[in-house]
């Protein structure tokens, strides 16, 4: 019996983003150079920058799932859905995590209520929100098609914190990887494109695996749910026998 | 329906529906209050982050122009001048006083407090406090620095001049 939700797939991938987590440790840590004005500083960046843009992406894959479910209703865009915004939930709080212990040193502050800040503390908030009602002890159908309406707003949340530093005054700097030629070193921006791959690739393979354990989830409160039923069935049915009878107390549950 | 695993209700007995079903209702009651609590509370935080400080975040500052452009607007409100240190900067008793530029318009702060370990000449910073009375100097008490959005090798030559 496979008591994993690996398979010979998801076996190979683990490894290859092993392995480019070691690649990116060696150009992050060694290979590439320091700032000219942040020192060794700059390198919180490889870590920051590529969290930040995979919790995005994840945010995104929540909203077209949601989206999706709206339009199917099938299990596949729910499971998609949540799982998707478990990951990002998860790579913003590193996000921010990193910018604080990168904001101390440079800016003097490890936090600051600019434009960009508050928009992705509060996109947090709706992230946490969100894995809040994916968790409401109401019936399955219910709370997935509550989810989905939720998850719809990661869209228009997670623009603004996006174009935050372009349309206000944000002690967080602009973006800088938008133009054809990039205010970066060379060897920096390698290094900063080798984390965009690798935090994508963990973001697939944690989402193969997320996407399992839900589905089995969901299999185990369905099981739940039938034997709950075939007792309730049992019960009535010992119950009506018993009340013919002397009034005897029927075993609960027994035929079951 | 009423499907809650029924493992508790075992004495209960075989008429009493009603009130095995009340007590279900009960428990699932106290989980869904918490839960709604919990919605509730995030739903709380995000409208507090949302009126109490994107108002502010907006105008986070105000470029070293526009600040002196606003000049009579501003009074001696407190608010945040951007601008670029450009000279040296010099003690005055327990202040330190330097220039910023923003946009080809000076202005000359009168720090009071900590500087950033960053602070040096050539390096945005944004500075806290207000115009003084007579609207020659900003009085600041707060810096930070405002880091830009160039990246580039501390010592060019020792990666060579990759692509």
């Amino acid at each position: 019996m496979n008591e994993t939700t690996a398979s010979p797939a998801t076996r190979v991938l683990g490894l290859v983003t092993a392995a480019g987590f070691a690649a990116l440790l060696a150009f992050a840590l060694v290979l590439s150079p320091a700032d000219q004005v942040q020192g060794e500083l700059v390198r919180i960046m490889y870590v920051h920058v590529p969290t930040a843009l995979v919790a995005f992406v994840a945010f995104g894959v929540t909203v077209a799932a949601s989206v999706g479910y709206l339009v199917r209703r099938t299990e596949w865009w729910d499971l998609v859905a949540h799982a998707s915004a478990e990951i990002g939930a998860v790579l913003l709080a590193a996000t921010l995590v990193t910018g604080m212990l990168w904001g101390r040193p440079t800016w003097g502050v490890y936090w600051t209520w600019d434009a960009r800040l508050t928009t992705t503390a509060l996109l947090f908030v709706l992230a946490l929100g969100y894995l809040a009602v994916r968790r409401l002890p109401v019936e399955r159908e219910r709370r997935t098609r509550l989810a989905a309406v939720v998850g719809l707003l990661f869209g228009p949340t997670g623009v603004v914190v996006r174009y935050a530093t372009e349309w206000w005054n944000t002690l967080h700097q602009k973006s800088t990887i938008t133009t054809l030629d990039p205010k970066i070193d060379g060897l920096m921006l390698f290094t900063l494109m080798l984390g965009f791959a690798v935090f994508a690739l963990l973001y697939v393979w944690l989402m193969i695996h997320r996407f399992r354990v839900l589905f089995l989830e969901h299999r185990v409160e369905d099981l739940a749910l039938d034997e709950a039923i075939a007792e309730r069935r049992a019960e009535a049915a010992s119950a009506s026998a018993s009340a013919s009878a002397t009034g005897a107390r029927p075993p609960v549950g027994a035929a079951s | 329906m009423d499907v809650t695993p029924r493992l508790a209700d075992a004495d209960a007995d075989p008429d009493a529906d009603g009130r095995t079903s009340a007590r279900g209702g009960r428990r699932r009651g106290g989980r869904g209050l918490l839960s709604v609590g919990i919605v509730v509370l995030l739903l709380g935080a995000a409208g507090f982050l949302l009126v109490k400080q994107l108002g502010d975040a907006t105008v986070y500052y105000r470029n070293a122009d526009a600040a002196v452009r606003d000049k009579a607007e501003l009074g001696d409100r407190r608010f945040r001048i951007q601008g670029t240190f450009v000279g040296s900067k010099r003690d005055v008793g327990n202040a330190v006083a330097f220039t910023i530029a923003f946009n080809g318009v000076k202005v000359p702060i009168l720090h009071t407090g900590s500087e950033p370990a960053m602070f040096r000449p050539g390096i945005p910073v944004v500075a806290e406090g207000r115009w003084s009375a007579d609207g020659t100097t900003f009085l600041s008490d707060r810096i930070d620095v405002k880091h830009s959005e160039t990246y580039r090798a501390k010592n060019p030559g020792r990666v060579g001049n990759a692509p």
